[in-house]
């Protein structure tokens, strides 16, 4: 269990990242996931972990948008009554430091083009409507087959072919129209 | 252009996005060594068992097993208890029984009066 959850957290974090925009939250959401499946599967063969956990992180992230909405109904309800806070939006500029870890043979101009198409399109797949942020990663980045993600997603194999397909071509546009080749 | 090949790509670039800051890298750690401790601390001994035949079932049905079953197990075993209590006072009032029964002094003899008193003298010495 301890070598699974190490193999998946970052990539956990990442996919909460993209989805819910915060690190904090998104952080909150990794520990949720993974203490839900030591809890509640914990005996279960290795082999079922990937897509329980998959699963779990999916519907924790949920969870914490159903929560956002019940709290953004009080925080509208009350924010006549006292002065609001402003919400920082997460920069998106702040994964530049990811680039921290980078190979440091690498010239400083090639790590910045890497860091920038990087930055570009983490950006463009927080901008996926959330089903179709959720198969294409599901299929291609957990590299999920389509039965498992459809499993994963709760719902059937051709919405998830037609979720991957709108995604990928959304990303193809999206860096075609910012001079991104890959 | 071929959506697999497309999405390998674009996968390929978001694989350097998990390298992430070291203040995030060692919340996860330690978010993953709470998740594990609370599994550590969840089993004891003599629960593993029950633990993971009951937790193997989800849902409605495992919560429903999780309560009722050992409250039923509880229940019967009081009840088992309660009975061979019972029947180990049965046992002996039935050996006193048999005793008194089958002893050379005649049944009446424990009814007569005097008799009592005199085993009562006789105790007293």
């Amino acid at each position: 269990m301890s070598a699974f959850l190490q193999s998946v957290e970052r990539r956990a974090f990442k996919q909460a990242v993209y989805a819910v925009r915060d690190d904090d939250a998104a952080l909150d959401i990794a520990q949720d996931a993974m203490l839900r499946l030591t809890e509640r599967y914990g005996d279960r063969p290795a082999a079922e972990l990937p897509l329980l956990f998959q699963r779990i992180l999916q519907n924790a992230i949920r969870d914490w948008f159903r929560r956002q909405k019940v709290r953004n109904l009080w925080v509208t309800l009350f924010s006549a009554l006292s002065p609001g806070k402003e919400d920082d939006d997460q920069d998106p500029l702040e994964t530049l430091h990811a680039a921290g870890e980078s190979n440091a043979e690498e010239s400083g101009a090639d790590q910045l083009e890497r860091t920038q198409i990087l930055e570009i399109i983490e950006q463009e797949i927080r901008q996926l409507p959330p089903r179709q942020r959720e198969a294409f990663l599901l299929r291609y980045w957990e590299e999920h087959d389509v039965a498992e993600t459809a499993r994963v997603m709760g719902c059937s194999e051709g919405s998830v072919k037609t979720h991957c397909s709108r995604a990928t071509h959304a990303l193809a546009i999206a860096l075609k129209a910012r001079g991104i080749t890959l | 252009m071929n959506e697999q090949l497309f999405a390998n790509k674009i996968c390929q670039v978001l694989d350097r996005a998990t390298r992430v800051e070291p203040a995030i890298a060692e919340r996860l750690r330690a978010a993953r060594e709470r998740a594990l401790d609370a599994r550590r601390i969840e089993l004891a001994p003599g629960l593993a068992w029950a633990d993971n035949v009951l937790g193997s079932i989800g849902g409605q049905s495992g919560l429903w097993l999780r309560l009722v079953l050992p409250t039923l197990l509880l229940v019967a075993s009081v009840a088992g208890i309660y009975t061979w209590q019972q029947n180990q006072r049965l046992a002996e009032t039935e050996e006193i029984d048999a005793e008194l029964l089958t002893d050379d002094l005649p049944i009446d003899a424990y009814l007569d009066r005097g008799f009592e008193a005199w085993l009562k003298k006789r105790a007293a010495r």
